[in-house]
């Protein structure tokens, strides 16, 4: 049956209308659970807050829980998911300069935007800075090019790099995601309490 | 801290540890539910559907009359074995061997939308078993020749002769069966048509043409516009 759309069960015209449905969605979920605030999202490094890796590390296992059942019902084909490609190296040198954005600007793009749409300054200072990222990097693009496409793993996945069951995997997941909320708590707890 | 907000925190605590059970019972599910290996291609009952229905059945007049039309669309595989396939072969036929047919090489013959897929064999059975492997997998526009090459023999190659109490419609088919054998080179002319069904098969010779002149279309000066 599914994935819905590229098996034509929705026809490929409500794509936009969808993708719209669901930015809306999830811009709300971010605001109504308090991703809007650069305090709470920085509040996780400073060891006061970890509610962004809460709701993130939750919101990844129970979809992928899911996914996995109703793959195991039959209702989707899980292989005909869409995997993102992996640069290996500039993955993990943009994942670097992308914590320190974060840390410095308390957002990531999807929290400033939503920070932007509630009015806040810091967050249309920080989605400039987003653009002239964006600008400097595509222009600079042909120089960086051969780093950027040179650790090209193609579309792998825990799965095919360990060869262990994926339900395995997601059952260690989730065992990890348990216990790094616990020892979160335990930090938090000892953290001294920021009230923002 | 006061007695009901420190009772208040443990309950929250305990709906959390509720909530985390769960989650890894639900995890846990996936690891012991029971494996299987999941089929490829259509439902069962699609399949059988398919399966017992007729319309993958080509018959071979059907098939030479496209053969002869230069049909761009038909792609004619032929699934006995290599040796076979060198002794005989219908015209512009591919060879995939019946236990080779989801290789690699061949595979892309098969899994196509763009030609009519025709399979033969000596009989249905090979090509009906290819046939029945394609569905399976979901391929479009399979077709299987009607009795296979047998079948091709008795109609096309070596048409069977009418009885005279045979209706017209008998006559002709075999008068076209008959041309369409001397089409793949084979069939010749036999007395029995020349005498029995002369009437029949032989054509009036065709009216003198008549020329028919166009009346050239006067050519038109462009009037001037405004």
């Amino acid at each position: 049956m599914g994935p819905l759309l590229p098996n034509g069960i929705i026809p490929p015209e409500w794509n936009y209308i969808i993708a719209i449905l669901i930015g809306i969605a999830f811009g709300y979920i971010m605001e109504a659970t308090g991703f809007s605030s650069s305090r709470k999202l920085a509040g996780v490094f400073y060891g006061y807050d970890f509610a962004v890796l809460k709701v993130f590390f939750t919101s990844a296992v129970v979809a992928v829980i899911g996914l996995y059942y109703l793959d195991y019902l039959n209702f989707l084909d899980i292989s005909q998911l869409y995997v993102q490609p992996t640069y290996l190296w500039a993955a993990v040198i943009g994942g670097m300069i992308m914590g320190v954005g974060f840390l410095a600007g308390g957002f990531c793009p999807g929290t400033s935007l939503c920070a932007v749409a509630i009015g806040k300054i810091d967050g249309m200072v920080f989605t400039v800075g987003l653009m002239i990222g964006i600008l400097i990097f595509s222009e600079s693009f042909s120089v960086l090019e051969p780093f950027f496409e040179s650790s090209n793993l193609g579309h792998i996945t825990l799965v095919d790099t360990l060869g262990i069951s994926p339900y395995w995997i997601i059952f260690i997941m989730t065992i990890l995601a348990i216990a790094a909320f616990a020892i979160s708590d335990k930090i938090r707890n000892k953290v001294k309490k920021v009230f923002y | 801290m006061s007695k009901r907000y420190k009772s208040k925190k443990i309950l929250v605590k305990r709906r959390y540890q509720i909530l985390a059970v769960i989650l890894l019972i639900l995890a846990g599910g996936l690891v012991l539910l029971p494996k299987y290996t999941k089929s490829e291609g259509i439902s069962p009952e699609l399949f059988v559907k398919n399966a017992l229905s007729s319309e993958r059945f080509i018959n071979t007049d059907l098939l030479a009359d496209r053969i002869i039309n230069n049909d761009p669309s038909v792609l004619l595989i032929d699934t006995r074995s290599e040796k076979e396939f060198k002794e005989f072969a219908l015209t512009n036929a591919i060879n995939i061997p019946l236990k080779n047919l989801l290789d690699e090489d061949y595979i892309d013959y098969i899994d196509q939308d763009v030609y009519d897929v025709i399979f033969y064999s000596n009989d249905n059975f090979y090509a009906n078993q290819a046939w029945m492997i394609g569905n399976r997998m979901g391929f479009k526009n399979l077709h299987v020749l009607k009795g296979g090459l047998n079948e091709w023999f008795n109609t096309i190659i070596n048409p069977k002769y009418p009885e005279e109490t045979m209706p017209k419609e008998a006559f002709e088919l075999y008068s076209t069966r008959k041309a369409a054998g001397m089409y793949f080179g084979i069939g010749t002319i036999d007395p029995t048509m020349k005498t029995g069904t002369k009437k029949e098969t032989i054509s009036k010779p065709a009216a003198p043409k008549k020329v028919i002149t166009k009346p050239k279309k006067k050519k038109r000066v462009p009037e001037g516009g405004c």
